[in-house]
Parts: structure tokens; C-alpha cells; sequence
């Protein structure tokens, strides 16, 4: 304690004296990744092994900067608020655009969540043996770039500028690097994410054109207001435009393919960070911005998030490839999410903060174990998997837990993301919504254990190879796992953070207004 | 060391031998079962000094601390220990640990020890939670945990097919049940604004009118799944596949327990409909129960029937004692006790039945290690001779179940049962003592088949008597079957007798003749019975060569299996298939693809920039990102 505490003042003295030191490991995190891809891209010949540790080195500086802040925000006592700032001036000045940083404690966590689930994917990515590493690790420090500067901005162009960038590494990875059917899953999910893309943008525009507000950023539009007609209409088209890119039901399809195909590092961070954009968009900007807009598409959102919960979570249970039914399974926990958005509480955006967080790290850890199983076995195909559970008993440990964690075993971050999503559900406009998605947990279970089942017990039916888990690979999960566990025994790690900057943008108890009623 | 201190180490133990076995000890078998074994005597050791010297016996709650907030939704964690959570805290802390003495012999030969002993701590850290949980949402949590170690446990032996369909089917039945659990516990947080134990039981006194049988049948939907009650029994039997000291620590003594412990905590909660509902769905779990056990010819099985049979006693208990407690005449009687009278009744059958239940298995276990792993009934018998301390303390494990009058604990604690289904309701009364009658005889058919007679193998001519580490623990737990009943000796600490004997209601005067005349009757028949049919049976059982129609009825076991399987494979299972079919042809074929006009527009575009070299684009994109930023950054002056 009494380390914790010496960090702390020496952070907070840090703080008071030279705040640059902070706002520069900001930089650093986005910055750095993208300076080490550009070094790979530009450099001559290397050896392999000069390849991997630069790219690891890359990797690592996000961690870094993500730890180094978080404590540095904990000691600093900001009750949810933004801090560490950087704001420099581009040349679109003339209409409010500018490179505009900082975290607040909504983007905070997520900043450290895309840290972790980064080093985790860029472990595993250097531990498998792909043709053209070098490319294959310019694009995923490209993409981590990418992610951590998504979290950090405050500039809304920026915020969708970091996005793309990190999106369009993705389409390349699954072109090169996927499994069968490579090309046309690539062209599927770019048209389908483009289009989603495009009308966020569309929708951010036309907030801050019908918003008056001074600048083309968060803070600036914090203040401004939007009548409630224009509300509807551009959280509409945020809805949507956001709902494509989390796989909201049902503009969801391309998810779990994309997933299944992608090479895995490229899953991981694609499910585990990017789609998080969407949410934090939701919740960050939409709802807060215009509750007029949420309460008039509030009833449709609960539909398509319980499409989520029940359809998709049907759909899962039919699944006979293990990627297949890990992205079916990550496109319905969106729909907790969504729920916990629609609940239009604290708790309930609270509680899909914690969510968000959870997901990312578990389903990232189910991606990289998928694929781990994969490689040693030759299929990902359930009916044909079987027995790993005596020759692989740390793999199947490992499995066991993740999917224990992604169905919400207490102990593991993702119950208390589900738990306080559930608990708000009971105070939104529609109580009723509880049961079923309460039915999720079942249904989760289910298909859970079904593939743990099929996988690790039962007696070894395919020629299997590679030995256990082991190395960078081990290492990677490990962190994963290590990052759920910490959270679910003491979520307060982040939740008090969360808790205090949605406490700011949303109320204790939903609003009763009419439409909701009327909608009933 | 105050309360807060001893009860945090009782907890912490178990969890911290599982982290080191994790650590150190998944391949060093023998280091990860000396700590499993090691947390278990620290927690049955601090157990028995809290409550024979520590503890003065008034509720106390200790270390409270916020776990999380979010918004409206805070949840805190802490201890509480009263009357009930100790009488739980006893039986998990003592018979918990007599099992793992117990699993050193059975599991010495076992591959994965390792695995085992880390599962055996991580169950007694979640049980020890449940009991000493001060609210419903920490009860909810460690209620999970529990699960989920019952499930890694029953699915130790990886290589059976029938262990990974059983901790399968564990954990998600289970699961149904706790989706009435966690319902229920959230209405109760918004209605009353805690889930805090203490404070609901004031509330519910102050204010009655917020209670709902609603809310308490969901609570109850919680217990249905944990202590295996119909029509949520079926994953039960199935759990047998586990090692033999798993079925009894978890799936007889302790985790199946805790249903009735979680429903003892919380009596105020239920309405007399609920309670009525709850009272008739244990009468009905107890005779159906009894019922299937006669087709049983595994030995575990056997017990396992009889296990949820006793499980249906307990909540039967529950439900009638606590309407009983709201009568004048009782509260005249008993006080400020009558509120609890159903708890009190069905805790110290819990207590009793932990005793005997977790000594039949544990016999059963010494058999099945002695016979190499035989668990037909048929193919055994004559063990008697061969196995003397493991068929005297089996015998002594039926007499209990029996309930033969003042020989040994079961007696006392079923006596009080059939007491309060006499108060309450004649025919609930009639069906528990038939249903009492027929675990005499499923029992004894039990010992007579196994133990008497000539050995019918192999394995079960060679049986000899198991090592000590085996039968001390048998013989230990026959003491306590015995002398349990007997609640005022100093075997059981005076700190439960509030639970265990004040809230407990006996029969006096006529009352009292009449049942024990009936108890002596339904044991000595049934027990005399077995003997005589049995007695000569050969290699299939008299009463399927002799009685078909009553084989029938008892191996149909109603017929519920059949229908849950029907229902996962022909309506879950399809309208996945069909929404899967839908999903990838309807949304993702012919909404999205044909609505693709600009796809296709896409399609020609990228046909024109289409080289054929996957390089071109990388270059391309990386081009446009020097582009774009050198604009942001205002290089192209402005």
C-alpha cells in the first residue's frame, strides 16, 4: 500500500510540475506502434528475429502508456473527467477539427483494455509461423495504432480517422491471411463495414452541423443542444450506422464469417477492440447527446438487441465450427450491450462499459485458444475434434476458463457487466425485457460447454500435434485471462471510474418520458 | 483474531491451496492433495474452535466492504454468521474435511490429482462462501461457483463419454434454475432496495405487503436446480459419473444442501402459497425418488435416488414447518422460534443426512475401490465378510436412513418431519411415511444384495478391506450418524442447538407414540422385507423377474429424461437449425446481397483497381494515410 501510495504522489508531483511527461505517453501509445510499423515497412533487410522484437518493442509502448496513465489518473482524483490533453492544430481548423486527445473514465479503460488485448494478439501473432511476417506485423501494429488513438480522441473526425485506420488493416489480413474463402468474406465485410462507416459519419456530421456547437469534438458538443426532431433523425442514422459495426441484429452477418476467416490476431483485436467503436460511440456520444433521439428508437434497439440475445444465441447452438460459433457467440453478447444502452440508466451504461471490457478480453482469448486448437489439430470442425483434454490439460484449462468467463461465471470481469446490465433492465421503460434476456444465460451455457465437450473430453479422435500450450502463446493467454480474473475479483479496478463519468452523462433512473409509454 | 479475522481465513484457505496447487501442483500429485487436505483441517479445525469456544451463539455480521457501483446497482461483500450458517458451516467444515481424508486413498492412483485436489478447494471455497454470505447477490455468486467446481469435478474422467455428458448436463440445468434465482434476487433488490439478509428480514416485518409469491417461487426455482428437486432432479443421477468422494461431499452432503440452506435463510420471504408450493413439490421429489431407486442396480445410483428423496424430506420440511410456524398454536409453543420451525426441522435432517448420506457414499466408495471398480449391485455381495468395518459402518449408514427408532440419527430428524406434515396436512403425511417405508426397503435391498449372500464376481470374491485413511473416515462419520440425533451430547456444539433443537418440533403424549410406532413399523417392514426378498436373489433382480409392472414403473423413472432429450433434440435443437438456415440465407444471402445494388457498383470499382497483387493495395492504403495525415498535420500549409 504504502508503494501504491509513493507511485501515486509521485505521479500526482509529475502532474503539478511537467504535465507534458502524461500527454506524451499518450502519444506514445498511439504513436509509437505506428512509428514501429513504419520503421518495418521502410527498413532493409532484417533478420527475422530483429522483425519480431521490434514488432513486440511495438506492442509493449502501448502497455506502457496505458498502465502509466491509469495510474496516473488514479491519482489524480478526476471523478470521471477528461484528462491529459493534447490539442494540436491541423489544417481544418476552419471548421473545428483539430488533433484533440485526452481519456476520460469511459475511455480510460477501454484505452487500457485495447493496450492489453494488443501485446496479447502481437505475442501470438509473432509465436505463429505465417508466410510474409514482416507484412502481416506492419498491419497489426498498424491496426493497434489505429485502436488506441480511436479511445483517445476527443476530436470526433479523428475518432472515426483512427477507426478506418484501423479497420482497413483488417480487410487486408483476412484477404491475405484467412482461411477458405478468403477474398469474398474480405469484400463482404468491407462493403458491409464501409457502408456502417459511412452513415456514423454521415450521422456525426450532421450532429455537429445541426448542433451549432464550436468545435468538432466531444467536450465542445457536451454543450450544445439539437431540437428534438433533428435528434431523431441523426440517432437514427447513428444507430444504425454504429449498430453495422457492432453486429447489431440483424446487420450482423458479416460478423461471424469475417471472424472465422480472419487470421486470429486479426479476430482478436477486431472483435475484442475495434467493434467495441460502435458502443462507445453509443455511448459516449448518441445517447448523451440526444436523449430525444434514443427515446424515439429506444423500442426498436431493445427488439434487435433480444434478436441478438435469443436469435443469435439459437443460431449459436447450430453451429459446427468452433470460429463460427465463437463470432455467433460474440455478436450475441452485443446484444447485453445493447441492452444495457437501451436501459438509459448509470447502471445500465455502466454496466455495458464493464461489458465491452469483459468481452473484448474474453473473446480475444477464445480467438487465440480457436485457433491454437486449430493449428494442432487441422480443423476447427467440432464433430471431428475430440479428446485434446488429456494431451493439452493447460489448453483446456485455458478454454474452460475463457468460456466459463464469456458465459459470466462470477469470478471473471464479464458477470458484472452482465449482472449490473440485468439489474438496470428491471428499472427501464420495459421491466418485462429481464426474462428474456435472462434466457441468454442458458443458452450461453449450452453451447459453451457443448464445445468443450466436443473439443477436450471424450477419447482423441483426430491426429493431433503441437504439444500443449506453450511459449509467447501461453504467454498471450495468460495475460488475457490474468486481465479477466483481476477484473472479476475486484472490478473496482475500473468500475468506480466508469461509474463516476456515466454518472455524469446519464441519470440514476431512466427518464419516464412519453414515448416510451406510448411505444408499450 | 476476531470473527471477521477467523471467518476470512476459513474461506481464504481453500482458495489459497487451490492457487498454489494451480501454481505449483498440477503435476505434482501428491503436494496438490497435502494442501488440499491441509486447507480442509484448517478450516474444519478453526470451524470447531469457533463453535465450540469462540462464538457465543448471537448473530453477527463482520467485514462489509463495497464490491462495485455502478449507478443506481451496488453490491458489497460480507460475512454473517448466525443460528443457520452455523449448523451449515459445521457440517461443509467437518464432513468436508473427513472426505478428504477420505479421497487421499481412493484418488492415490488417479493421473490427474492434481486437477482433482485443486477442484475439491476450489468447491469448499465456494461453499464456505455460500454459507457465510451476509446478502443474496454474494450468496448468487458463490451459488455459481459451486456450479461450475461441481461441473469440473463430475467431469474428471475425461475419457468417459458419460462424465462429459453429465457435467454438461449439471451445469446447465443448473443454469435454468438459476435464471429464477438471479430474477428473483433482482426484483427483490428493487423492491426492497438491499439484498443485505438482515435488513430483508426487518423489512419483510415491517412491510409484508411487499412480499410476493411470485418472488419467493423464483428464489425457489434457484433450489429446484441445487438440490435437485422435480422436475429440475434429472442432473443428479447423471453426476455419478464423478469420483465416488465427489458424490458424496458435493452431491450428497454439502452442495445439494445448500438449496435447503439458502431456503432456511430466508424463510420470511415466502408467502403460505409459496410455502404450500414449495412443501407439495418436496413431498413429490421424495416419493417419486423413492420410487425409481428399486430399479437401480448401481450402487451410486441407488444412493443418488435416495439422496434426492432425503433432499425432498428437507424442503417438504421447509415449506410445512414454516406454515406450521405461522399458526397461533405454534407461536404459543415455540415462541419466537415458530418463525423458523421449518428451517430448524429441515436443517437438522440436512445435518443427519450429511452425516449418513456422506458415510453411505463414502462406503460405497470403499467398495467400489475394493471390487476395481465395480459398481453393480449384482455383481458383488458377501462383502460383509470380506470388508468388515466398511459393511458394519454401512449398516449402521442404513439403520440411520431407515430411521429406526433411537438407534441412530435419522430417526430423530425424519420423526420431526413426519411431526410437522401430521400438523399440517394428513395426506402430505401419509404419502412422507409410504415414502419412508420405501427407503427402508430400497435400502436395505441395497445391503442385502452387496453385503450378504455369496459373492456373484470375480472382483467381489477378492475384495479385501480398504486402507485406513479409507476407513477411518467411515468410521468416524458411523459415530456421528449414530450420536447426531442425540443433539444435547457434546459431539454436536451447544452453539446449534438453537437451530437443531429449539427450532426442532417433537411429538409429546400420544402424539409422540403414534409416530414412533409408525417409523418403527415403516423401518422394521421395510428393512425385514428387503431381507426376505432379496435374500436368495441371483444374478437379475426379484422384483424385475417377479413384478414386472412395478420394475416398469420404477426404471420408467417417469419419464423425464426421455422427455428433456425428446425436447433439446427435436424442438431446440431444430428451431436452431432452422433460424441458423434463416440467418444465413435470408439476412446475410438475399437481404444483404440483394439489396447490394451498391455492392455490385463496389464490385465494378474494385474490378477497375483490381491488379491481381495484394501488395498494390497495401501501398495504396499506406499512401493514402501519408496523404491524409500530412493534410491533418497542415503540411500542405494553410
Amino acid at each position: 500500500m504504502a508503494l501504491f501510495g509513493g507511485i501515486a504522489e509521485f505521479l500526482r508531483g509529475l502532474e503539478a510540475e511537467s504535465p507534458r511527461v502524461h500527454t506524451s505517453m499518450l502519444l506514445f501509445g498511439i504513436f509509437g506502434p505506428l512509428a514501429f510499423a513504419f520503421a518495418l515497412a521502410i527498413s532493409g533487410k532484417l533478420e527475422a528475429g530483429a522483425v519480431r522484437v521490434a514488432a513486440l518493442l511495438g506492442f509493449l509502448l502501448p502497455v506502457v502508456s496505458a498502465f502509466w496513465l491509469w495510474a496516473t489518473y488514479a491519482s489524480m482524483g478526476l471523478n470521471g473527467g477528461y484528462a491529459f490533453f493534447v490539442n494540436t492544430p491541423t489544417g481544418l481548423d476552419a471548421i473545428g477539427v483539430s488533433l484533440f486527445l485526452g481519456l476520460n473514465g469511459i475511455s480510460l479503460p477501454l484505452y487500457v483494455m485495447s493496450a492489453v488485448i494488443g501485446l496479447a494478439a502481437g505475442l501470438y501473432a509473432i509465436h505463429t509461423n505465417v508466410e510474409r511476417m514482416r507484412l502481416y506485423l506492419i498491419l497489426l501494429l498498424t491496426m493497434q495504432g489505429g485502436l488506441m488513438g480511436m479511445f483517445a480522441s476527443i476530436d470526433l473526425l479523428f475518432f472515426f480517422f483512427f477507426h478506418e485506420f484501423a479497420l482497413i488493416p483488417t480487410f487486408i489480413m483476412i484477404a491475405m491471411w484467412g482461411r477458405a474463402a478468403r477474398r469474398t468474406v474480405a469484400i463482404e465485410l468491407t462493403i458491409y463495414l464501409t457502408l456502417g462507416a459511412m452513415l456514423t459519419l454521415g450521422g456525426l456530421v450532421a450532429l455537429a452541423w445541426m448542433s451549432g456547437a464550436e468545435g468538432f469534438n466531444l467536450i465542445a458538443l457536451q454543450l450544445a443542444l439539437v431540437d428534438a426532431e433533428h435528434q431523431k433523425l441523426i440517432f437514427g442514422l447513428l444507430l444504425i450506422g454504429f449498430g453495422i459495426l457492432v453486429s447489431l441484429f440483424p446487420f450482423h452477418s458479416w460478423a461471424p464469417r469475417g471472424y472465422a476467416t480472419a487470421p486470429a490476431p486479426a479476430a482478436m483485436l477486431h472483435a475484442g477492440v475495434l467493434k467495441k467503436f460502435g458502443l462507445y460511440g453509443l455511448i459516449q456520444v448518441a445517447v448523451p447527446l440526444l436523449p430525444e433521439g434514443m427515446g424515439a428508437w429506444a423500442p426498436l434497439l431493445m427488439w434487435l438487441a433480444l434478436g441478438n440475445i435469443v436469435i443469435i444465441g439459437l443460431v449459436t447452438l447450430a453451429q459446427r465450427d468452433l470460429k463460427l460459433m465463437l463470432g455467433n457467440a460474440s455478436v450475441m453478447h452485443m446484444g447485453y450491450a445493447f441492452l444495457g444502452v437501451f436501459a438509459f440508466s448509470a447502471a445500465g451504461a455502466g454496466g455495458a462499459v464493464f461489458m465491452m471490457i469483459a468481452h473484448g478480453l474474453s473473446v480475444a482469448l477464445l480467438f487465440l485458444l480457436a485457433d491454437s486448437i486449430e493449428r494442432r489439430c487441422g480443423t476447427a470442425d467440432l464433430r471431428e475434434l475430440g479428446g485434446l483434454g488429456q494431451s493439452a490439460p493447460v489448453l483446456m484449462a485455458f478454454f474452460v476458463a475463457a468460456v466459463m468467463a464469456s458465459i459470466g461465471l462470477p469470478g471473471f470481469a464479464n458477470f458484472w457487466g452482465e449482472l449490473a446490465i440485468f439489474a438496470a433492465l428491471w428499472q427501464s421503460a420495459s421491466p418485462w425485457v429481464l426474462v428474456p434476456a435472462l434466457s441468454g444465460i442458458v443458452i450461453s451455457a449450452i453451447y459453451g460447454l457443448r464445445a468443450v465437450s466436443c473439443v477436450f473430453f471424450g477419447e482423441a479422435r483426430v491426429n493431433y500435434r503441437g504439444g500443449d500450450l506453450r511459449g509467447l502463446e501461453k504467454a498471450g493467454a495468460l495475460l488475457l485471462l490474468g486481465a479477466l480474473l483481476v477484473l472479476g475479483f475486484w472490478p473496482r479496478l475500473f468500475s468506480d471510474d466508469v461509474n463516476a463519468a456515466v454518472g455524469s452523462l446519464y441519470p440514476v433512473e431512466p427518464p419516464v418520458a412519453e414515448h416510451f409509454l406510448a411505444e408499450e | 483474531m476476531d470473527l471477521s479475522h477467523i471467518l476470512l481465513v476459513i474461506l481464504l484457505a481453500p482458495l489459497a491451496a487451490a492457487g498454489l496447487i494451480w501454481l505449483f501442483g498440477r503435476r505434482r500429485g501428491g503436494l496438490a492433495a497435502a494442501l488440499s487436505v491441509a486447507a480442509a483441517a484448517v478450516v474444519a479445525g478453526l470451524t470447531l474452535y469457533l463453535l465450540y469456544a469462540f462464538w457465543d451463539g448471537a448473530a453477527a455480521e463482520a467485514m462489509s466492504f463495497r464490491w462495485l457501483t455502478l449507478g443506481g446497482f451496488s453490491l458489497s461483500l460480507g460475512f454473517s454468521l448466525n443460528a443457520v450458517s452455523a449448523v451449515m458451516l459445521f457440517v461443509v467444515g467437518f464432513v468436508g474435511f473427513w472426505i478428504h481424508v477420505f479421497s487421499l486413498g481412493y484418488m492415490a492412483d488417479d493421473a490427474s490429482k492434481g486437477r482433482f485436489f485443486g477442484g475439491m478447494s476450489v468447491f469448499m471455497f465456494s461453499m464456505l462462501g455460500i454459507v457465510l454470505a451476509d446478502n443474496l447477490l454474494m450468496i448468487f455468486i458463490f451459488w455459481e461457483l459451486v456450479g461450475f467446481s461441481s461441473y469440473m469435478l463430475i467431469g474428471h474422467y475425461l475419457k468417459k463419454g458419460e462424465a462429459a455428458e453429465a457435467c454438461k448436463k449439471a451445469f446447465i440445468v443448473n443454469r435454468v434454475g438459476d435464471f429464477g434465482l438471479l430474477l428473483g434476487i433482482i426484483l427483490i433488490y428493487w423492491t426492497f432496495g438491499t439484498t443485505q439478509i438482515a435488513e430483508l428480514a426487518g423489512a419483510a416485518r415491517v412491510s409484508p405487503e411487499l412480499l410476493s409469491t411470485g418472488v419467493g417461487l423464483l428464489l425457489f426455482c434457484g433450489v429446484l436446480g441445487k438440490s435437485a428437486q422435480m422436475p429440475l432432479h434429472v442432473w443428479l443421477p447423471d453426476a455419478m459419473a464423478g469420483p465416488t468422494p465427489i458424490s458424496a461431499l458435493i452431491h450428497a452432503a454439502t452442495m445439494v444442501a445448500a438449496g435447503v440452506f439458502l431456503l432456511a435463510r430466508v424463510p420470511f420471504l415466502f408467502t403460505p402459497e409459496a410455502l404450500e408450493f414449495i412443501a407439495w413439490i418436496g413431498v413429490a421429489t421424495a416419493l417419486s425418488a423413492a420410487v425409481w431407486a428399486f430399479a437401480q442396480n448401481d450402487i451410486k445410483k441407488v444412493l443418488a435416488y435416495s439422496t434426492l428423496s432425503q433432499l425432498g424430506f428437507m424442503v417438504a420440511a421447509f415449506g410445512f414447518g414454516s406454515l406450521y410456524g405461522q399458526t397461533e398454536s405454534a407461536v404459543g409453543q415455540y415462541g419466537t422460534y415458530a418463525a423458523f420451525l421449518g428451517a430448524g426441522a429441515a436443517l437438522f435432517h440436512l445435518t443427519t443426512h450429511a452425516f449418513f448420506k456422506a458415510l453411505l457414499f463414502l462406503g460405497s466408495g470403499s467398495v467400489i475401490h475394493a471390487c476395481h471398480h465395480e459398481q453393480d449391485i449384482y455383481r458383488m455381495g458377501g462383502l460383509l465378510k470380506r470388508m468388515p468395518v466398511t459393511g458394519v459402518t454401512f449398516l449402521i449408514g442404513v439403520v440411520a436412513i431407515a430411521g429406526v427408532p433411537y438407534a441412530a440419527s435419522g430417526f430423530f430428524s425424519k420423526d420431526a418431519i413426519l411431526y410437522i406434515a401430521h400438523l399440517t396436512h394428513p395426506v402430505a403425511f401419509g404419502i412422507l411415511a409410504f415414502t419412508a417405508l420405501l427407503t427402508a426397503t430400497y435400502m436395505g435391498r441395497l445391503f442385502v444384495v452387496a453385503f450378504l449372500g455369496l459373492p456373484r464376481s470375480e472382483a467381489a470374491e477378492n475384495a479385501r478391506e480398504t486402507p485406513w485413511v479409507m476407513w477411518l473416515p467411515l468410521v468416524v462419520l458411523a459415530v456421528y450418524s449414530v450420536l447426531a440425533g442425540y443433539v444435547t451430547l457434546p459431539v454436536i456444539p451447544a452453539t446449534l442447538l438453537p437451530m437443531l433443537d429449539s427450532a426442532v418440533p417433537h411429538p409429546t403424549g400420544d402424539t409422540h407414540t403414534l409416530l414412533v410406532a409408525i417409523s418403527a413399523a415403516a423401518a422394521g417392514i421395510g428393512l425385514i422385507g428387503a431381507f426376505f426378498i432379496y435374500r436368495r436373489a441371483g444374478d437379475t433382480d426379484p422384483l424385475r423377474a417377479r413384478a414386472v409392472p412395478l420394475w416398469m414403473l420404477s426404471a420408467s423413472r417417469f419419464y423425464f429424461d426421455e422427455a428433456y432429450d425428446w425436447y433439446v433434440a427435436k424442438v431446440q435443437q431444430r428451431v436452431a437449425e432452422i433460424l441458423s438456415f434463416l440467418d444465413t440465407f435470408l439476412i446475410s444471402g438475399v437481404l444483404v446481397r440483394g439489396t447490394a445494388g451498391v455492392a455490385g457498383l463496389c464490385g465494378i470499382f474494385a474490378r477497375l483497381m483490381h491488379t491481381g497483387n495484394i501488395h498494390a493495395y497495401v501501398w495504396w492504403f499506406f499512401a493514402g494515410i501519408l496523404i491524409l495525415g500530412a493534410y491533418a498535420f497542415g503540411l500542405f500549409g494553410s
